[in-house]
């Protein structure tokens, strides 16, 4: 799993930094199209992940002690947090696309759809990887002395936030 | 455990805020531009370290995570300082 993890990474870290070289030769455009964007969508968005992320930790911690319903629980949580995630970043997609804006409209806006995008589809991937440890956690399938699962899905999960932890600064707050 | 977990989330949060606070804030480009990298370094790490577990883990995972984070959130600096002189 780490493997994966540091590819998606690496993925990521290059999306990143075609957006902040490809932004140094179009500095006004990026700023001017920023500024369009709804900032407390994607503020709301990172409070959602990251306690999405903490209540992922709680879920590991029940484990460890052999606690699976308790784990079970915390983890249906941090899915529900992903889901409003995924409901905000949603509704910000439809207004934009009722605006009239789309991937071509241009280099800032190809970034921010694209890397919103394939960030959202990574949170539907965990969402689906944490719908399954859940599962398994509810029937008693871990115990304190054997729930790598719980532990591989988790590590997944931080990495979706911690993508989102540099995503949000870079297209919706620096400029 | 759970305390500190707890405690290391408020840190996120604040610091969330802090960035966005910043943004909100009339100042001028490069008085926002550490702060927030800053920000967004710190919260990296407590993600790597303490939510990863991370720390204390035999390497190279740790360093490869950690200097994936210097070098992305170093080099968005890099661009975003020179764009502002």
């Amino acid at each position: 799993m780490w493997f994966f993890i540091l590819a998606e990474l690496l993925v990521f870290g290059v999306f990143f930094l075609a957006y902040a070289f490809a932004r140094m030769r179009n500095v006004e455009l990026f700023n001017a199209s920023q500024l369009e964007l709804d900032r407390l969508s994607g503020a709301i968005n990172t409070v959602l992940l990251i306690s999405s992320s903490y209540f992922v930790v709680r879920a590991v911690d029940h484990i460890r002690h052999g606690r699976s319903r308790a784990c079970a629980h915390w983890l249906l949580a941090a899915m529900t947090l992903g889901g409003a995630f995924l409901v905000v970043k949603m509704a910000e997609f439809i207004a934009k696309t009722e605006a009239g804006i789309s991937m071509s409209t241009n280099t800032f806006y190809m970034f921010y759809l694209g890397l919103g995008f394939f960030h959202f589809m990574h949170v539907v991937l965990g969402m689906v990887i944490l719908g399954a440890v859940t599962l398994k956690a509810w029937k008693g399938g871990y115990s304190a002395t054997d729930h790598v699962g719980v532990e591989t899905g988790a590590a997944y999960w931080h990495m979706v936030d911690l993508v989102w932890i540099i995503l949000f600064p870079l297209i919706y707050v620096l400029h | 455990m759970t305390n500190t977990a707890t405690f290391q989330w408020l840190i996120l949060l604040a610091m969330t805020a802090v960035a966005v606070g910043l943004s909100q804030a009339t100042l001028p480009d490069n008085a926002l531009l550490v702060p927030v990298l800053l920000t967004t370094l710190v919260k990296g790490r407590i993600v790597i370290d303490r939510f990863m577990a991370l720390q204390g883990v035999i390497a190279p995972w740790r360093w490869v995570v950690l200097g994936w984070l210097a070098l992305v959130v170093g080099l968005i600096g890099y661009t975003f300082h020179t764009t502002q002189i």
